[in-house]
């Protein structure tokens, strides 16, 4: 009996959403437009050829080779030499340049007597990426003279060209990226980003029908009907889960590990918790288009909390713990190891614990808050 | 006339909005509390102690210096040891740790004997910036070990101390940032996010003012009240007065809410603090005309906040704040700069970073509000037209 509630409840809500223009929207067109939409911008990965400019006084022969290293690098495009720094000043704000370094006067004399030579790199560290290249293309450049000229003089020493540069520098670093390894931006964005895409439509989707039932207070029911509602909203939303860490990463060639009992389980928990939250949502509206409105904003401050790109670790206390009330936080940390760095289901226990915990709670408000009277 | 028009229509909005509390709270405290938790997640300004493992094969002093160095850098801890390369693997893939040093087997016996030594530090792109920040802290940590012996070796060979340090790094790159020293998080990021929340509060409170107008079918009874039966109606009036509410709210938001964060944070405008707000306003308004055309043209609330969604939920993405303008695809490029926010985010950052004259961000100012006067008289028309179709109203 109580299973036939549970399963005609299933039937009845998965051709509500099929009826409802608006929750159809959400559930599906939605999710499927953002997989495309969003990662559109980061779709080149990588910041190349930043246009700076070269603010040279010294005029010396070191200036200008350090002027063609700069012009080398893949990561700069000189666009402007000049002899005053206002011009790369003025470039800089029309947006012409994003960066300059400066050859001070006597660079060559005060290298020549062994002097301290200092070259000043202005990066603008508004533009966060930008800035970093620019920073790190005139490091390279001006680095490579400078052990070139420190070579040089060990050699004229009387060492060898290897024992020059092995004194030169006794320990180095090489670096290896584990996981994204061509360190791609839209590889690093949109994995985690996705997540949150997939929560937000659904939260908005559930509780705009959610929300019209309460409008009419059609909503009241038991707990199986219930589940089966929840079952029937994990339905749309589990299939979605699984287009976007099957299909949409693969067509976009983001870093995937085929962890694909992983990414099952994970949904299997995240998508219910999500879906009984947004239904919890529809019902404190009790209004259709509420949710949306309410919910617009949260995608952003959420992105930030969950620890992908603004370190966890750097959040206040009390955020570092209420953040794991948001479904997103666990479902990103656990899927980017899951589908991204290829872990085992036992190295993110704790986070689909959390899930499940969260999935339970939320389904256990509802049923109170929605029992049939 | 339409000075009473627009005053009747404001006393109207004034009182619907006195019976819904939701209504309110969406442009007054509903942001300003979204801008306090911004202005919260990013208060500690740079990321530190981000924890990393080293895998020590080598055993010797110099090797136990090292990461003495790496554990006393700001940005690290070293919070595992590891025996072999299984486990580095398993630490990185459970994401226990966002990095590994691998410290060779001979490391010290190497360095002694004049070699050039080298380390291996793992780590996790997938994790961007904490990766930026590790590898960031471990070259700064080698590099001092590095440069140490070197000045030592040099020492040993005769050179005085000071010519030694300067021999061993004839010409130094002085990364300097010229907008924001310290790179603080708080100054370039969570001051880009808190327009960009603005921005969403803005748009969805246009959508929503005028859509729920189309939705209760209560267009006819806003034109009555507002026009008081004078024949030739001018919804424009009207629009100004309904919107002008959640415009001084959402400015009055906005503005506290900046300030504050630029107080609390202790930044120092190096441009025009004023005229940022001003342009902050004009881009408020903006967003408040275009979500309010939308919901007028396409004479549903939902569609207008969907739409809303589509706008502003990822203007903080195409904005270029996070991933430059200049490496987007021509098209994605050509939406970015179709969108209000990018360029108020310019203008921002020209004044409040970059310290720009005010001609290169003047234009903004006359634009903007050309814009929003346009969108205006584009809603205006369209609620003209619905006013005269009941059949289309009350649509969900």
């Amino acid at each position: 009996m109580n299973r036939g509630v549970f399963i005609q409840a299933w039937l009845d809500t998965m051709k509500a959403v099929v009826r409802d223009k608006g929750a159809l929207l959400f559930l599906v067109v939605a999710p499927l437009f953002y997989g495309f939409f969003y990662p559109w911008p980061f779709s080149t990965q990588v910041v190349t050829r930043v246009p700076v400019a070269i603010v040279d006084l010294d005029h010396s022969s070191l200036s200008r080779q350090i002027t063609r290293f700069a012009q080398a690098s893949p990561r700069l495009d000189v666009a402007l030499v000049t002899g005053d720094e206002r011009d790369a000043r003025q470039a800089l704000w029309k947006g012409d340049i994003e960066g300059y370094a400066i050859l001070p006067k006597d660079l060559k004399r005060n290298v020549l007597r062994g002097e301290a030579a200092v070259v000043p790199v202005e990066g603008n560290g508004a533009y966060l990426l930008l800035n970093k290249t620019v920073l790190t293309g005139f490091a390279e450049a001006v680095g490579t003279v400078s052990a070139g000229i420190e070579i040089k003089k060990l050699q004229s020493k009387g060492q060898s060209a290897r024992q020059a540069a092995d004194s030169r520098s006794p320990i180095n670093t090489q670096l290896v990226a584990l996981f994204n390894p061509d360190e791609g931006y839209g590889n690093y964005a949109v994995p985690a980003v996705a997540i949150i895409i997939i929560q937000q439509t659904l939260l908005m989707g559930v509780a705009l029908l959610v929300g019209t039932w309460a409008e009419s207070a059609v909503h009241r029911a038991g707990t199986h009907v219930w589940l089966g509602r929840i079952a029937a909203f994990s339905t749309f939303g589990v299939f979605m889960g699984l287009l976007y860490l099957g299909w949409i990463f693969a067509v976009h060639e983001y870093p995937r590990a085929a962890n694909i009992g992983g990414a099952v389980l994970l949904l299997m928990l995240f998508i219910p918790a999500v879906a009984a939250l947004g239904a919890l949502a529809g019902l404190v509206f009790a209004n259709r288009e509420r949710a949306i409105q309410v919910l617009l904003f949260t995608s952003i401050p959420m992105a930030f909390l969950s620890g992908f790109s603004w370190p966890g670790e750097a959040l206040p206390y009390p955020l570092q713990l209420l953040r794991w009330l948001i479904p997103s936080t666990a479902g990103i940390q656990a899927s980017l190891r899951l589908n991204q760095m290829g872990a085992s289901i036992a190295d993110v226990a704790g986070y689909l614990g959390v899930l499940a915990g969260l999935a339970v709670l939320a389904g256990i408000a509802l049923c109170i808050k929605g029992r049939a009277r | 006339m339409h000075a009473q028009i627009f005053r009747a229509s404001l006393r109207r909005e004034w009182q619907l909005l006195r019976r819904r509390p939701w209504d309110v709270a969406m442009i007054s405290w509903v942001p300003l509390l979204s801008v306090a938790l911004i202005w919260w997640i990013f208060s500690n300004g740079i990321p530190t102690r981000l924890p990393v493992g080293v895998w020590d094969a080598d055993h010797s002093a110099l090797s136990r210096q090292l990461v003495r160095f790496l554990d006393a850098t700001p940005g690290l801890q070293v919070v595992a040891r590891y025996d072999d390369e299984w486990q580095v693997e398993q630490s990185m893939r459970a994401g226990r740790v966002y990095g590994v040093v691998e410290i060779p087997r001979e490391f010290a016996r190497d360095v002694k004997r004049g070699h050039a030594a080298q380390v291996t530090l793992l780590h996790n792109a997938q994790f961007s910036s904490h990766s930026g920040i590790i590898q960031r802290d471990v070259r700064t940590a080698v590099g001092t070990l590095s440069a140490g012996i070197e000045i030592v070796a040099r020492n040993k060979r005769g050179e005085p101390l000071r010519a030694a340090r300067l021999a061993a790094e004839p010409i130094r790159a002085s990364l300097a940032n010229l907008f924001n020293p310290s790179l603080d998080y708080l100054q370039f990021l969570g001051m880009a996010l808190i327009p960009a929340l603005l921005h969403i509060f803005a748009m969805a409170a246009g959508a929503w003012s005028v859509g729920t107008e189309l939705r209760d079918a209560t267009i006819g009874e806003w034109r009555n009240t507002a026009m008081q039966g004078q024949e030739r109606a001018s919804f424009f009036a009207a629009l100004l007065g309904k919107l002008s509410i959640p415009f001084i709210s959402l400015s009055a938001a906005g503005v506290s809410g900046l300030l504050a964060v630029i107080i609390a944070g202790g930044m120092h405008p190096a441009g025009s603090l004023v005229f940022t707000l001003l342009a902050l306003m004009a881009m408020l308004a903006l967003s408040i005309a275009l979500g309010a055309v939308v919901a007028a043209v396409t004479r549903s609330l939902r569609t207008a906040l969907s739409v809303t969604g589509i706008v502003t939920a990822p203007a903080f993405a195409f904005s270029g704040a996070a991933f430059p303008l200049s490496a987007m695809p021509a098209r994605a490029r050509l939406w970015a700069d179709s969108l209000p926010f990018t360029h108020y985010l310019r203008v921002q950052i020209e004044q409040l970073q970059m310290g720009a004259p005010m001609r290169y961000s003047l234009p903004a100012l006359v634009w903007m509000p050309a814009v929003t006067l346009a969108l205006l008289l584009a809603a205006a028309c369209a609620l003209a037209k619905a006013a005269q179709q009941p059949d289309s109203w009350g649509a969900r």
